[in-house]
């Protein structure tokens, strides 16, 4: 019976090896569409608040989910691209577990005037520093380089 | 029979766009290439099965309730539910099942000579139970689906253990020795 | 176990390629069917959504992904998935929910955003084949479909001519559905037998095209079901069926699996003479053959019939036995899961009269909708009821 045979040649095919082959093309959606094509040519970031319960969605959106109401275009507000660290670590191996140069560090930002967070980079030397709590500010690419995705954006600064 | 005038769907809410938009960047995106790699277990019926393809043989699994014989060969009964029995070599030789003749390659790319493939059920295994496979040494206008065909296997030193150790099923020419 | 009935539904525009992010289009359809009944988020207990493969999206564990537009957030929520097949079994499913009494309201939303899958959606095709015995040999899925249809062309010695039939009829059928991808009020037999060959029997009509869309409706129980209709339509039968993967050991020419589910809906529905006691249907067609193929499985007629049928002019709208009446994935667009617009959510709007320029003539009372999916292995079956 198959179940109880032993393999004890070790030449014996064990695995077979594959990938998975596709690539994808994320269109930004209605929302993200217009901030992407807002912070190409600004630099500050665009929310939506809810007309019914006033939250302020970031990144913004077309609905609001908790009112389940659409946010109409008149909704949409200009915020500075400030926030306040909520959470952070030091990042010390990339996504292979391979050791980084130098150690990264990643925060949670609460974005200022928004009920929303982005996750974002603080490039500084000192690793010692408390974070929470710091106010940052968004550092972008030059304005003739962006693209239109999250990586116009290039790091976050402490706000001196 | 409530008459209603108003037609549904009402609307048809959504925003079409194409592809030159995305070319002339007229909406943004993000561009992803996953890296993701696989090592399948094959398990010891598929370990077995490819062992025998690169010695040049199709082999098959018994199953004593239901009086199959099976290829792919498995563990287990998909039908009984209880593991199959016995290994048994079967021939390399069938009938087509079915088939196609394709103008896409692939990746769905268009080509000028069609690819012949098709399903053939082995001899030796169960009635209709058998394998998929490329047709070679035929031309679209002789296929048709109850054809006796026969493996071409690769040579010895190319094989590696994998279904691609055959190369096609040809014709079976009659009055062929098989 | 209690009586279900459907109150709302709605759909987006199925198109190639749409702007939409899957959470948007979720979104878009579940405030239409919310609409369509006038009820808030508040009002829905649980929420069920069905999308198929996460390979097209691009987004892993996308259910999670799109609950917030589907006003999932904070609310017991289950997403369901086998194919092609979701489209009917995202429905069952919601119909779980209400039946067995945990739940009074659901939400049941599907959503498919093939366009994100580079360099086409077909591409995340190939994972569905075995590693070791398919995949080597590089199969692209229409060879799969072209080996089905050649074995059912085969055994009941159909002519081509016969199923470009069904071609014809779903893209003019669609010519009165505002979402439709491919309506085309002029199409010919001639133009499906003229166009391009991808893998013979398969020319390019016979295809319906990749789509981005959502659709959604909205089921409660009998209690709850008079306060939205006087004539509610309810579901009466459900049924699910799925084959083995081993797909070259099976003879493709009838969907014993598609069988199996109708007999399984029908038992429900107290059906037993499904030709004569349903009244319409909307059988799942990715290829025109499959239209024909499902008809046979839905035991509608006999084994062979199906075509002949169709050449009679039985299956179009104003017929005996009208197939397919929103047009079909032919004409309105094939985005796999949200296919439940086609599939179910027409049931309910031609059962109450809603249809506009599609409605049936006859004044329907019985209608089945059947989805299938995976490698030729899942049928699912709906069948609702008016009164």
């Amino acid at each position: 019976m198959t179940f109880f045979e032993k393999q004890t040649d070790p030449t014996t095919p064990m695995h077979w090896y594959g990938n998975m082959q596709a690539d994808y093309l994320y269109l930004s959606g209605v929302a993200g569409d217009k901030f992407f094509k807002h912070i190409i040519k600004n630099d500050t970031f665009l929310a939506t608040k809810c007309p019914k319960c006033n939250k302020t969605f970031f990144p913004p959106r077309i609905y609001c989910e908790d009112c389940f109401l659409e946010i109409p275009h008149s909704d949409w507000i200009e915020i500075p691209a400030k926030g306040k660290v909520e959470l952070f670590t030091i990042a010390t191996v990339d996504t292979y577990g391979i050791k980084l140069e130098k150690p990264k560090v990643v925060c949670m930002i609460n974005i200022d005037e928004t009920d929303g967070t982005l996750l974002g980079i603080i490039k500084t030397d000192d690793l010692e520093e408390e974070f929470r709590g710091i106010h940052v500010e968004a550092v972008f690419k030059s304005k003739n380089k962006r693209e239109g995705t999250l990586k116009d954006i290039l790091y976050f600064k402490k706000i001196e | 029979m409530l008459k209603e005038t108003q037609s549904y769907p009402k609307y048809a809410p959504g925003t079409y766009v194409s592809n030159k938009d995305i070319i002339n960047k007229n909406i943004t995106y993000t561009w992803w290439e996953p890296e993701v790699q696989y090592s399948w277990s094959l398990g010891p019926a598929y370990s077995r099965f490819l062992q025998e393809l690169k010695e040049g043989r199709i082999i098959g699994r018994t199953c004593k309730k239901c009086n199959r014989v099976l290829i792919p060969p498995r563990m287990f009964c998909e039908y009984c539910y209880r593991p199959t029995d016995d290994w048994i070599y079967l021939k390399d030789t069938g009938t087509i099942e079915t088939y196609s003749i394709s103008y896409l390659d692939p990746n769905a790319q268009r080509i000028k000579d069609p690819i012949l493939i098709g399903v053939i059920s082995i001899d030796g295994a169960s009635p209709q139970h058998g394998i998929m496979h490329y047709f070679g040494e035929m031309k679209p206008n002789e296929i048709f689906i109850g054809m006796k065909v026969k493996a071409i296997w690769k040579p010895k030193k190319e094989r590696t253990g994998s279904i691609t150790d055959i190369k096609y099923f040809i014709p079976i020419k009659g009055g062929e020795k098989i | 176990m209690r009586k279900v009935a459907v109150i709302g539904a709605g759909m987006t525009l199925f198109r190639r390629r749409l702007l939409e992010t899957g959470k948007e289009l979720s979104f878009l359809a579940t405030k239409m069917a919310m609409e369509d009944c006038e009820i808030e988020k508040k009002d829905i207990d649980m929420v069920v959504m069905g999308s198929a493969p996460d390979a097209f999206d691009g987004i892993h564990m996308k259910g999670e992904n799109l609950l917030d537009g589907a006003a999932a957030t904070n609310k017991p929520y289950v997403r369901v998935f086998n194919g092609g097949g979701t489209g009917v079994f995202a429905p069952i499913a919601g119909w779980w929910h209400v039946a067995s009494g945990v739940a009074d309201i659901v939400l049941v939303v599907c959503e498919e955003k093939m366009s994100s899958c580079y360099p086409h959606p077909q591409t995340a095709f190939q994972h569905i084949w075995d590693p070791v015995v398919d995949r080597p040999l590089h199969p692209n899925l229409v060879w799969l479909f072209a080996m089905e249809m050649n074995r059912y062309m085969t055994v009941h010695n159909i002519k081509k001519e016969d199923i470009a039939r069904v071609a014809v009829k779903n893209k003019r059928n669609a010519v009165g559905h505002p979402c439709a991808q491919l309506a085309d009020e002029k199409i010919t037999v001639d133009d499906v037998l003229n166009s391009e060959i991808m893998a013979w029997p398969v020319q390019r009509l016979d295809i319906s095209p990749p789509s981005d869309g959502a659709s959604a409706l909205i089921i409660c129980s009998e209690e709850k079901a008079k306060q939205f209709s006087q004539d509610p339509i309810w579901i009466d039968g459900v049924g699910w069926n799925i084959d083995s993967t081993m797909w070259t050991n099976r003879d493709l020419y009838f969907p014993r699996y598609v069988a199996n589910a109708a007999k399984m809906a029908y038992k429900m529905s107290r059906i037993q003479d499904p030709r004569k006691e349903i009244d319409f249907a909307e059988p799942y067609d990715p290829f025109d053959y499959k239209e024909l193929h499902h008809m046979e499985g839905l035991l509608l007629c006999d084994k062979g019939e199906a075509p002949i049928l169709t050449r009679e002019g039985v299956t179009q709208r104003d017929g005996d036995l009208p197939i397919c009446p929103s047009g079909g994935l032919l004409g309105v667009g094939n985005p796999i899961a949200a296919t439940m617009g086609q599939k179910v959510c027409e049931l309910y709007w031609q059962l109450s009269g809603k249809a506009g320029k599609r409605q049936i003539p006859t004044d329907p009372q019985v209608g089945v909708g059947q989805a299938w999916g995976d490698i030729m292995q899942m049928g699912t079956v709906i069948v609702l009821r008016r009164g």
